[in-house]
C-alpha cells in the first residue's frame, strides 16, 4: 500500500478566535506540565481537549482562562494578546468542574452577576438574565436557591452564569465528570444545542473520548504536556498520528513487529497494513487496528477478500449491551487481539475456546514508526 | 433491625446522658425559683423573688453592664481578625500555615491561668488596667481560634473554584471578597461572632486577673458573692446566664441553621 499522508497539524484556521502559541507551563517540579503548546481556533468552533489526567489539558484551559501564567508562551484572544492580562479583565465565560455556583445567591443572581460586575445597564439586566435562563430551560426557576436545584438544574445555571454576558470564549472544565450517564449524555447534547444557537467559541477539556467525538468540531488530544493530534472527530479517528491517539480515542490493538512492503512482521506473523508517513523496511514499528474492523468467523472462506487472515482462539466474550466484544489469542501474534461484533441476530456467537478466524484489510492496520510518536500501551 | 432488647440498652443510655447533662441546669433553675431563704433543690415553694432582687441589685446590673461591654468589644476586634485569618487559612496557601495550626491549638494547651498572667503583665504595662476595654481584648485574643475555626471550616466547604468563578463574571479582588468570598462564609462569620460573644461573656479567670472593684465582670460578681454567702439570687443570676446562651443558640439556628455550628472543627 501507499503510504498514508501525514495527518494534519491543524484544520486550516480563518481569522483564529483563540491563538495559543509555544506554551510552556514549568511547576518546577518533574516535566513540564504543557510543553510547547500551539493551536488556533476559529471563531465559533467547538474544540474539545482530551487526554488522561496528568496531560495538562486543565493546566492549558486554566492558561487560557488566566488562572495561570505561562512560563513561556503567548495567549491571544480575539486577536489580542491576553498572556497577561488578569482574568477578570478578559471576556471568557468558565463552566468549572464543581461549577464553583454561587451559594449564598439565587439562580437568577447567579446569572446576574457577571452582567453587575462588568458594569451593563442595570435596566437592561433582568431582561438578559430571563433570556438566558429561557436558553437553558430554566425559565421560572430564578428565584430558587442553588442548593433547592437538581444536579442538572445547577449545570444549567452555570452555563447561563458563563454565557450570558457574551463572552468571546466559553470554557469547560470537565463540568459534566461528576454526572451519572444518563444526564452526562443528555447535557453533551445540550451543550452542543447552545453552541450552536449561540455560536460562540468553545473550549472543552475531557478525559472522556466518547464526549470529545459526539460534542466537538475539532478534537485536541494531550498527553505528558503535549499536544499528540489536532484534528476533526472523523479524521482523529479514523487517522490517528500516533500509537498514543490511536489507543486513547477508540478500542485498538497494537501488534510489535517490523516493516515490510506489504505491513509489518510480527514474529514471523505477515500482517498487511499501511503505514502513517514513510517508514524504511526493517524498521521497528507498532501497528494498531480497531476493535471493529476485525471480522471474526468460524469459516475461514467466509473471510475471503481480508488480506490478512489468522486463526485464533476464543479467550472471553464480553457482553456490552449494544455489541459483543471478544478476547481472542491468535497463536501467531501471541497475543489477544480485541475484536467487536455487532450483529445482534448472531449474538454470543462463539464461547470461551471456541476456534476462529479472524481478518482485516490493510487500510485497516495502522502502522507506526517506533522511533517517533509515543507509545500506545 | 434492632430487637428489643437492643431498644431499650440504647434509649437507656440516651436518657441517663440527658439526664446528667441537664442535671446541673435544672438544679439551678429550681433553686432558682424557691421561696425560702436557702439555695435548696428541690426548692421550697415557688417564687420570683430572687429574680426581683437580681433585677434590683445595683452592683449585678453593673457587673452585667460591663460583661456586656467586654462581650462586645472581644466580638468587634476578633471579628475582622478572625474572619481574614479563617480565610486564608483554609482558601490560599500560607507560608507560616502550619505555625497558625499549632496556635490554633494553643487554648487546649495553655492553661488560661498562664495566658491571663501574661495578658496581665502586659496590660499593666501598657497602664491599661483599670478599664474594660483591656478585658474584651484579651478575651479576643485567647478565644480567637474558635472563630478562626468555625470561619475556615465554612470556607472549606466552599468550591475550590468560587473565586475564580468570580473573576471570571469581571469581578476584581475587592469585588469578589465583598461580593462572593465573605457572604459566602458568612455562616460561618455569624455562628462564629455568637460564640466569641457567650465566650467572653462566660469569661472569668482572664475577667478575674485583669479587673479590679471598679471593674468587676458578671462571672467575677458572682465568685465574690460566693465567698461571702451562697443565696438563691446566685442561682437566678446564673439562669439568666443559661436563658443568654439559650438565645443565641436560637438566633444561631434562625440565622444560618444549627448543621453548620455542629459541624465547625
Amino acid at each position: 500500500m501507499t503510504p498514508l499522508p501525514r495527518p494534519d497539524r491543524a484544520p486550516e484556521p480563518g481569522q483564529p478566535a483563540v491563538l495559543v502559541r509555544d506554551v510552556d507551563m514549568d511547576f518546577g517540579s518533574g516535566p513540564l506540565a504543557v510543553a510547547g503548546a500551539s493551536f488556533a481556533l476559529a471563531r465559533g468552533r467547538f474544540l474539545t481537549i482530551l487526554g488522561p489526567s496528568g496531560s495538562g489539558k486543565t493546566t492549558l484551559l486554566r492558561i487560557i482562562a488566566g488562572f495561570q501564567q505561562p512560563t513561556r508562551g503567548e495567549i491571544r484572544i480575539g486577536g489580542q494578546a491576553v498572556t497577561a492580562t488578569a482574568p477578570h479583565r478578559r471576556s471568557i465565560g468558565m463552566v468549572f468542574q464543581k461549577l464553583a455556583l454561587f451559594p449564598h445567591m439565587t439562580a437568577a443572581e447567579n446569572v446576574a452577576f457577571p452582567l453587575k460586575m462588568r458594569r451593563h445597564d442595570p435596566a437592561t439586566i433582568p431582561g438578559k438574565v430571563e433570556r438566558y435562563l429561557d436558553l437553558v430551560r430554566l425559565g421560572g426557576l430564578g428565584g430558587r436557591r442553588i442548593h433547592e436545584l437538581s444536579g442538572g438544574q445547577q449545570q444549567r445555571v452555570a452555563i447561563a452564569r458563563a454565557l450570558v454576558f457574551e463572552p468571546e470564549l466559553l470554557l469547560l472544565d470537565e463540568p459534566l465528570a461528576a454526572l451519572d450517564r444518563k444526564l452526562r449524555e443528555e447535557m453533551q447534547l445540550e451543550f452542543r444545542r447552545i453552541q450552536k444557537e449561540l455560536g460562540v467559541t468553545t473550549i472543552n477539556v475531557t478525559h472522556d473520548q466518547r464526549e470529545a467525538l459526539v460534542v466537538s468540531d475539532e478534537i485536541i488530544v494531550m498527553d505528558h504536556g503535549r499536544i499528540q493530534q489536532h484534528a476533526r472527530p472523523v479524521e482523529m479517528y479514523r487517522l490517528p498520528a500516533n500509537p498514543f491517539v490511536a489507543g486513547f480515542v477508540g478500542v485498538s490493538t497494537f501488534l510489535e513487529g517490523r516493516r515490510t512492503a506489504t505491513g509489518l512482521d510480527a514474529g514471523g506473523a505477515a500482517c498487511a497494513g499501511t503505514p502513517v508517513g514513510a517508514i524504511p523496511e526493517g524498521a521497528p514499528v507498532q501497528g494498531a487496528i480497531r476493535a471493529e474492523q476485525i471480522r471474526i468467523e468460524a469459516d475461514p472462506a467466509r473471510l475471503a477478500g481480508c488480506d490478512t487472515i489468522l486463526p485464533g482462539i476464543v479467550r472471553d466474550t464480553i457482553f456490552e449491551g449494544e455489541r459483543l466484544l471478544y478476547l481472542v489469542e491468535a497463536p501467531a501474534l501471541g497475543l489477544a487481539l480485541q475484536v467487536y461484533h455487532h450483529d445482534p441476530e448472531e449474538f454470543a456467537l462463539f464461547d470461551a475456546g471456541a476456534e476462529v478466524s479472524l481478518g482485516w484489510n490493510a487500510r485497516d492496520l495502522l502502522i507506526f514508526n517506533r522511533q517517533d510518536g509515543r507509545d500506545g500501551r | 433491625m434492632t430487637t428489643a432488647g437492643q431498644r431499650l440498652a440504647i434509649w437507656s443510655l440516651v436518657w441517663i446522658s440527658i439526664l446528667i447533662l441537664s442535671a446541673p441546669t435544672v438544679v439551678v433553675l429550681g433553686a432558682s425559683v424557691t421561696s425560702g431563704n436557702m439555695i435548696a433543690f428541690p426548692p421550697e415553694g415557688f417564687s420570683l423573688k430572687w429574680y426581683q432582687k437580681i433585677a434590683m441589685a445595683r452592683d449585678l446590673r453593673q457587673a452585667f453592664g460591663r460583661s456586656l461591654v467586654v462581650a462586645t468589644v472581644c466580638t468587634l476586634v476578633a471579628l475582622p481578625v478572625g474572619t481574614l485569618a479563617g480565610i486564608a487559612l483554609s482558601r490560599y496557601r500560607l507560608r507560616f500555615a502550619n505555625a497558625l495550626q499549632v496556635y490554633l491549638l494553643l487554648p487546649f494547651t495553655v492553661p488560661l491561668i498562664g495566658s491571663g498572667i501574661g495578658l496581665m503583665l502586659v496590660f499593666g504595662e501598657w497602664r491599661g488596667l483599670g478599664s474594660l476595654w483591656p478585658v474584651g481584648v484579651a478575651c479576643a485574643v485567647i478565644n480567637l481560634p474558635f472563630l478562626v475555626w468555625s470561619v475556615s471550616s465554612s470556607a472549606t466547604l466552599l468550591d475550590p473554584d468560587l473565586e475564580h468563578a468570580a473573576a471570571n463574571c469581571g469581578a476584581g479582588r475587592v469585588q469578589t471578597f465583598l461580593h462572593v468570598t465573605l457572604p459566602a462564609v458568612m455562616p460561618g462569620v455569624i455562628t462564629g461572632s455568637l460564640l466569641m460573644f457567650i465566650l467572653a461573656m462566660n469569661e472569668f479567670l482572664v475577667s478575674l486577673l485583669l479587673t479590679d472593684a471598679r471593674t468587676v465582670t458578671l462571672p467575677v460578681q458572682i465568685y465574690n458573692s460566693i465567698r461571702s454567702i451562697i443565696t438563691p439570687d446566685l442561682a437566678a443570676v446564673s439562669v439568666v446566664f443559661i436563658v443568654i446562651a439559650g438565645a443565641a443558640i436560637a438566633a444561631l439556628d434562625r440565622l444560618v441553621g444549627l448543621e453548620i455550628f455542629l459541624k465547625s472543627k
